[in-house]
């Protein structure tokens, strides 16, 4: 087991890989009293076209097969997970995202019992056409709940307009349509591609004690047997760099327009401590230009063009990323142009220096020690950056050596007008009376 | 848990020491009658507050001062709980250790009394041109609703359901009532705020409360206040209508049912009650989630909440729109299980866990420790979490049973797409 300490952070991170290739993290808290664990697989929505396990041919399976097969883990022949956990005490939960599965639980008590839980139902999958079938209702119902919320509408619109071919401009739920054609043969083909234990993370933090839960966790996998790994062969098309539609509008019924702006980033093959060192440059650099501080915000806020719902985010995984700026507004043209404005001025002639730097650079590393507050941000958080080659515990290391120059050459990779893109959600004009 | 000391009449300061948390949490809480008047005034005062003062007149020039301190997060909230409407200044920072930069804490302090006392006045009101911008965020935040289809039609039920009542007030007040307030009335409801509210100051964090108790003494004027007058409970009155049917253009059907129960949080059988909504539809074990959604397939979110203050519970569920009167008799038919006693040692022994497990875990975040103490310590002064936990323990079936005779159903409302629209 290998120990990680933190000193400045007061935080000690165990780790160690199985033999059977399972990587397990546990990060003891001191003065809680709960735990939360989470059993992630580096499998999500973009992963649809694959060589399966044993196989030679790729495939390309069904718009929303992660998620479903996510609802599906929950169901076994002698019933429903669910009501294991809550036996137990634990709050269980599971998530979908474009790269990650994640199932988790948290609880203040017997967590022995429940982590067992946790491990035994995601390694015994249960599928067949009847529960497949009945699942349809509920999941159908799901998307159309996304359907009608028109926030997220504006995100999945702006991914659309930024991607041509990349499996992220997919809704991580499929849709109606495309999950009527999933089977139980289906869920056991990705389920055995992707649910290897070497492609996935177990990540206990909370009330624990590390030796005794590691020994603990080894011992339950050494009782199972799995298929020796296998590198997985996920295929995915060729993306051109700009931006696949420049500007989109969607009708739906709203109170106010809704916009994003949104830049697709130049580099998409960045890994590891490169990718951190960019990723936290160019947010520092967004924060600089429109962040609560920035000249853009103070005009936009002035002149009415933004409201409450202000928002902006850099976010970059391998293979996709997008900076996004939005907000509700009565104008969102002028809203979009100037934000278009304030990118090409920063480029034209970069505005910040030191001082600049200095001050965002704090508030950075506030909010990280804000959120190391909770382990459901360090376990969500940790296992993303691990699957990117990154370490979350480097982000303060990593934030007080970046200079200007970075934020600038980050900067340059996230602002050209080829790879910017507008999507507007409006009412309907309304009809004469 | 938390320390307490009377600082001044109505005033009081709760300290929790504790190394848990790499932050120090603040929030203090000004708390007055909950009336439609008193939330659009105190909505856009909130928002006036955090927006600037006289030391940073701009947002600007307080958004680089909270950077500088580290990130410190500092803002403003209008809530309401019960009869009381809150408005509240939350502040977090990092804990000076963990930083080679001392002396944090103190200009944090210092901060907090100039954004509470030092507001961005010219010639004895608010800055006009920021009056009229936070006025009018109020009334956008209020419209805003109608883009979430699940809060629009909670609040269009509670509206029509309820009116006037505590219940249906939002704690932003109204759009005809936000626009009705004047520069002046904003600085009168100000005054009032500072000087007759009753106030609950909180602090968690590896704080010495000696210190910051004196310290909020010595440097924030807080006066004698009278304390709230002691109130009586709102009554309710039976909804006119007992079956409401809207239609906006959306694809999903957005069911609301609302339940009266004589037991609020006041009463003996507050934790019976809890347990009822847990066993009913609280969690993922409850019947409703394993009925309606696992086994029928008809809904992808299904649950019941207690809203204990009045003695009110709702269940939610999204579903096909034409399933209505379907979700409508199975959820009865749910309520009525229990109402015979149809529950399993299981489901007992499962919500008496998660609601124990839901307990414990709030307390694992400053603001959970801050908010359940803020809410029981008017059940019991020195709140431990052992005071409800042994409660739940020796809740039995038949009290369940007994507490789901007492509900009685006061209104459905399903909000869905027109036929034609909806058809796509």
């Amino acid at each position: 087991m290998n120990k990680m300490e933190f000193n400045q952070l007061e935080e000690t991170l165990y780790q160690e890989q199985l033999p059977n290739g399972l990587t397990v993290y546990i990060l003891p808290k001191r003065g809680f009293s709960k735990t939360y664990a989470t059993f992630t697989t580096k499998y999500g929505s973009i992963d649809n076209h694959f060589v399966p396990l044993g196989e030679k041919q790729a495939i390309q399976v069904p718009d929303g097969i992660a998620h479903f097969l996510e609802h599906k883990m929950f169901e076994k022949e002698e019933g429903d997970i669910f009501q294991e956990f809550s036996k137990n005490g634990a709050s269980a939960n599971a998530f979908t995202s474009f790269t990650r599965t994640a199932y988790l639980f948290s609880a203040t008590g017997r967590i022995q019992e429940n982590v067992t839980t946790l491990l035994d139902f995601v390694q015994s999958p249960y599928f067949t056409e009847q529960t497949v079938e009945k699942e349809k209702g509920i999941i159908a119902q799901e998307i159309t709940m996304y359907d009608d919320q028109p926030d997220w509408r504006l995100y999945f619109g702006m991914i659309e307009n930024l991607y041509k071919n990349h499996p992220v401009k997919i809704d991580i739920a499929g849709t109606v349509e495309s999950i009527q054609h999933i089977t139980a043969e289906h869920l056991y083909t990705c389920y055995h591609t992707f649910y290897h234990p070497s492609n996935m993370t177990l990540f206990i933090v909370g009330n624990v004690e590390p030796e005794s839960m590691m020994q603990f966790v080894k011992d339950n996998q050494a009782a199972k047997t799995f298929d020796a790994p296998a590198p997985i062969e996920r295929i995915f098309p060729d993306e051109p760099k700009e931006a696949a539609v420049k500007e989109r509008t969607l009708e739906m019924a709203v109170q106010k327009p809704k916009v994003f702006v949104g830049i697709k980033p130049e580099r998409l093959d960045l890994h590891g401590p490169e990718m951190l060192k960019h990723e936290l440059s160019a947010q520092l650099a967004y924060e600089l230009l429109f962040g609560r501080t920035s000249n853009f915000y103070h005009e936009a806020y002035e002149n009415g063009w933004i409201d409450e719902s202000y928002s902006f985010d850099y976010s970059l995984e391998s293979g996709f990323g997008y900076a996004l700026i939005g907000t509700d507004t009565n104008h969102p043209e002028k809203f979009a142009q100037e934000v278009k404005k304030a990118i090409h001025q920063a480029v034209e002639k970069w505005p910040f220096g030191q001082e600049d730097l200095d001050r965002v650079r704090r508030k950075k590393i506030g909010f990280f020690m804000r959120a190391l507050n909770s382990p459901e941000y360090i376990a969500n958080q940790f296992t993303q950056y691990a699957f990117n080659g990154m370490n979350l515990f480097d982000v303060v290391p990593v934030l007080e050596q970046i200079e200007v120059a970075d934020l600038q050459e980050a900067f340059a990779l996230v602002s050209a007008e080829s790879q910017q893109s507008v999507f507007t959600i409006k009412s309907p004009e309304k009809e004469q009376a | 848990m938390f320390e307490t000391k009377k600082i001044a009449q109505g005033v009081h300061v709760h300290v929790h020491e504790t190394t848990q948390f790499k932050t120090i949490n603040f929030s203090i809480r000004f708390k007055d009658r909950l009336t439609v008047k008193n939330a659009s005034e105190r909505a856009i005062l909130a928002n006036v507050l955090q927006h600037s003062n006289e030391m940073y007149p701009s947002h600007t020039a307080l958004r680089m001062v909270l950077d500088d301190l580290y990130g410190t997060s500092l803002y403003i909230d209008s809530t309401k709980r019960g009869d009381d409407h809150i408005v509240n200044l939350n502040v977090e920072t990092v804990n000076d250790q963990y930083l080679s930069d001392k002396g944090v804490l103190e200009k944090v302090m210092n901060l907090m009394y100039i954004v509470l006392f030092k507001p961005n006045f010219e010639n004895g009101l608010f800055k006009e041109s920021i009056f009229k911008r936070e006025q009018e965020s109020i009334v956008q935040r209020i419209e805003s609703v109608f883009d979430d289809k699940t809060r629009y039609a909670q609040q269009r039920m509670m509206e029509l359901g309820l009116p006037g009542h505590p219940a249906s007030i939002t704690s932003n007040g109204s759009i005809d009532q936000v626009k009705q307030v004047t520069n002046e009335s904003l600085v009168a409801a100000y005054h009032h705020m500072l000087e007759n509210n009753e106030v609950e100051i909180y602090v968690v964090g590896d704080v010495s409360p000696e210190l910051i108790s004196s310290h909020i003494r010595d440097y924030f004027h807080f006066t004698d206040r009278k304390e709230l007058p002691e109130k009586a409970e709102s009554q309710l009155q039976p909804p006119e209508q007992s079956r409401v049917l809207e239609y906006e253009d959306m694809k999903q059907g957005k069911l609301h049912m609302m339940f009266f129960t004589p037991v609020t949080f006041r009463d003996e059988d507050f934790p019976v009650m809890q347990l009822m909504n847990g066993v009913f539809g609280g969690y993922a074990h409850s019947k409703l989630f394993a009925n309606i959604r696992e086994k029928e397939s008809m809904a992808y979110y299904v649950s019941s909440s207690y809203a204990s203050q009045f003695g009110l519970m709702f269940v939610l569920a999204g579903i096909d729109r034409k399933l209505e009167e379907k979700a409508v008799s199975l959820i009865l038919g749910q309520l009525d299980e229990i109402k015979q006693g149809h529950i399993t040692d299981t489901e007992l022994e499962q919500t008496k866990a998660l609601l124990t497990n839901q307990l414990k875990e709030a307390l694992d975040s400053a603001r959970g420790q801050i908010d359940i103490y803020d809410q029981y310590m008017e059940l019991s002064e020195d709140f431990e979490p052992a005071y409800l936990i042994e409660r739940w323990e020796s809740v039995t079936k038949e009290q369940i049973a007994q507490a789901a005779n007492n509900m009685s159903l006061q209104m459905t409302y399903f909000l869905s797409g027109k036929e034609e629209a909806s058809d796509e």
